[in-house]
């Protein structure tokens, strides 16, 4: 039997309402799919983002502000380390390198982050264009600055995450140092790829702080000078393995500091964001529900409207089976047509907020379509394919002599 | 001569709306020879559809048999009854019943669809021919298109397109202008004279003036059952 050209045809008579339904079930698939995509991109890119800080140490506080701070760029009120600990810290030998994360300044929405040289070189892993800064003037900027090699600048003070207006070369809160494009980092994926790294001493020296070296030094970077260290809010320590890494968090947690993993700190974000998820899921799961349950009632009203069509197949003599074919086939058609659509739909918004995230906090997020999202539609569409028995079922009971009297 | 299809002292009873028997045929009997038009006729609700239907296999009487040669479809369950009605019997209504999106073609190859995946070719030929024999265009566009006498000739070509050896005509002709009525009722005694068993419900007396037997029904009985010599 070759039910397709009837349902197609009914497709046709009741096209508009064919479309509503499925853009109704494309709609609900599509929420979802997204938000399961998303979350899982966001979970990936953060991540990805943190892969290359092994440790961070900051004041004791709230680890999940440190990391927003340090490996996301949003800096908060957080408390700073004392002075004499910071030095301490700086210029321990026990891991690879320890750099100073020093926020405050900006430029055209762009943070402005005091950094040593070797956190520049580690999280670009060599540079695409330029060289590293050499003197306290000179900045390197992330791969999606907007600032160009031999460029120069006025950082403004103040941290403006949303790139609005404000000081900086336009003049309000302007620094007077003019800092010069010297490098430009690779593209790590991350709210790096946006800042400005320029010496942290360059940051003391702006907001009149102790420059970490004596005041007729040009140094830049560690050793630094116990009595010329200002207090910092963070730092980030690379270490050769996990067991050093593991011996300097013990080392740095305590009443002065603490120190953490950033995934540690990342699954605290996550365990939320899965809750908010879930949240989300339920209300998407129930929302699909309606919309089915709906689609399912309407599509008992158009098979009346559609009754004489199928009681003509009935007494041509096609089998009941037939009938119930071209029935379920029509319901199945707007299920299979909305669901796919719902899966492309929803990966095309994923994508759409992805572009939207990374244009907003700057990591860098990569949508997939994952077994989690087909495994929901699919369930979804054999919910749908078994409702859609019901009137498929109902119709082609009809009793043919009493349906042809009435019809 | 031996009928092809055969009403044997059929009798049937509807429920009214309050829950009692209506009887709607009353121990019926009627013969339908191969290569005869016989019309059906008789004032609205003399019984004359159902009789129709239960020669069809679309009732089953509550007494006596409907015969087709060897067959008594009266003791076939439903499904046995659909695949004699699709292989044997042609049906056509008062209001064609096409289904209007299709073409012409589409309609017509219809009941090969209730059969096969892929329609055969020599199906496909069948029914081109039909359509240009019945003086319709194969490729129409849908058929809610063409005038109503267009569509009851579309009709009439997927009746015939399993060349089924009875067609049966509800009213075939009622909602048709005279020159389309005499037309189709042309076109119906045409296919009695191809060897077919042609059995018409009409109030046409066009029709039933074109017909070789004329069954007058009344009230659920048959009052003249009538042989007309020509």
């Amino acid at each position: 039997m070759n039910p397709w050209p009837l349902i197609r045809a009914a497709l046709a008579r009741y096209r508009w309402s064919a479309l509503a339904f499925i853009l109704l079930v494309a709609a609900g698939v599509a929420l979802s799919v997204a938000l399961v995509s998303q979350e899982r991109a966001l979970r990936s890119g953060s991540a990805r983002a943190a892969d290359r800080f092994d440790l961070i140490v900051a004041a004791p506080g709230s680890r999940t502000d440190s990391l927003l701070a340090s490996v996301f760029l949003r800096p908060g009120n957080s408390q700073l380390l004392s002075p004499a600990f910071s030095a301490a810290l700086l210029n321990d030998t026990r891991g690879s390198f320890v750099s100073p994360l020093a926020f405050g300044d900006s430029h055209h929405g762009q943070p402005v982050v005091g950094v040593t040289a070797a956190l520049v070189d580690h999280l670009s892993g060599g540079l695409a264009e330029g060289r590293g800064f050499a003197i306290r003037t000179e900045a390197v900027v992330g791969a999606a600055s907007a600032l160009k090699v031999g460029e120069h600048f006025h950082p403004a003070h103040g941290v403006h995450h949303n790139g609005e207006a404000h000081g900086g070369d336009d003049g309000l809160d302007a620094h007077e140092v003019e800092i010069t494009v010297v490098g430009r980092m690779k593209p790590t994926g991350s709210p790096w790829d946006r800042a400005v790294m320029v010496p942290v001493e360059l940051v003391w020296e702006t907001h009149n702080l102790p420059a970490g070296h004596a005041p007729t030094s040009t140094q830049l970077g560690p050793p630094f000078d116990q009595a010329f260290t200002p207090g910092i809010p963070a730092a980030v320590v690379r270490t050769a393995n996990l067991a050093e890494a593991y011996k300097l968090r013990r080392a740095y947690t305590g009443r002065e500091s603490m120190a953490f993993f950033p995934a540690e700190a990342l699954i605290q974000l996550y365990s939320v964001l899965g809750d908010i998820r879930q949240l989300m899921s339920l209300l998407a799961v129930v929302t699909q529900a309606l919309v089915l349950l709906s689609i399912i009632a309407s599509v008992f009203i158009l098979f009346r409207l559609l009754t004489p069509q199928f009681v003509t197949l009935r007494a041509l003599g096609a089998p009941r089976r037939f009938v119930f074919v071209v029935a379920w086939g029509f319901t199945a058609s707007l299920m299979i047509v909305g669901i796919v659509a719902g899966l492309l739909g929803g990966f095309g918004l994923s994508f759409g907020i992805s572009w939207w995230l990374a244009k907003a906090i700057g990591i860098s997020l990569q949508p997939q379509l994952g077994w989690e999202e087909v495994l929901m539609a699919s369930v979804l569409l054999v919910v749908g394919l078994v409702l859609a028995v019901l009137p498929a079922w109902r119709l082609q009971r009809l009793s043919l002599a009493g349906a042809l009297k009435d019809y | 001569m031996k009928p092809t299809l055969e009403a044997v002292a059929v009798s049937t009873t509807f429920s009214d709306a309050g829950g009692g028997r209506i009887s709607a045929l009353d121990k019926v009997d009627a013969r339908f020879l191969r290569g005869q038009l016989s019309v059906i006729v008789g004032p609205s609700g003399s019984g004359k559809s159902t009789l129709l239907h239960a020669l069809a296999g679309i009732v089953v009487p509550d007494e006596g048999r409907v015969v087709s040669g060897t067959v008594d479809l009266s003791t076939l369950d439903e499904a046995r009854r659909d695949a004699w009605r699709l292989t044997h019997c042609g049906m056509v209504f008062q209001d064609f019943r096409l289904i209007d999106e299709l073409d012409a073609l589409a309609n017509t190859l219809l009941p090969a669809q209730f059969m096969h995946l892929r329609v055969p070719a020599a199906l496909r030929q069948r029914a081109q021919s039909l359509l240009t024999e019945f003086g319709l265009p194969v490729r129409s566009g849908p058929v809610a298109r063409l005038s109503r006498g267009e569509q009851q000739r579309v009709a009439l070509a997927r009746a015939m397109l399993l060349d089924p050896p009875i067609l049966l005509a509800d009213e075939a002709t009622a909602s048709l202008d005279a020159e389309n009525g005499q037309r189709i009722a042309d076109a119906l005694l045409a296919v009695a004279r191809t060897g077919k068993t042609v059995i018409a419900v009409t109030h046409d007396d066009k029709l039933a003036a074109l017909a070789d037997q004329r069954i007058m029904l009344k009230a659920g009985r048959v009052v003249v059952p009538e042989q007309v010599q020509r």
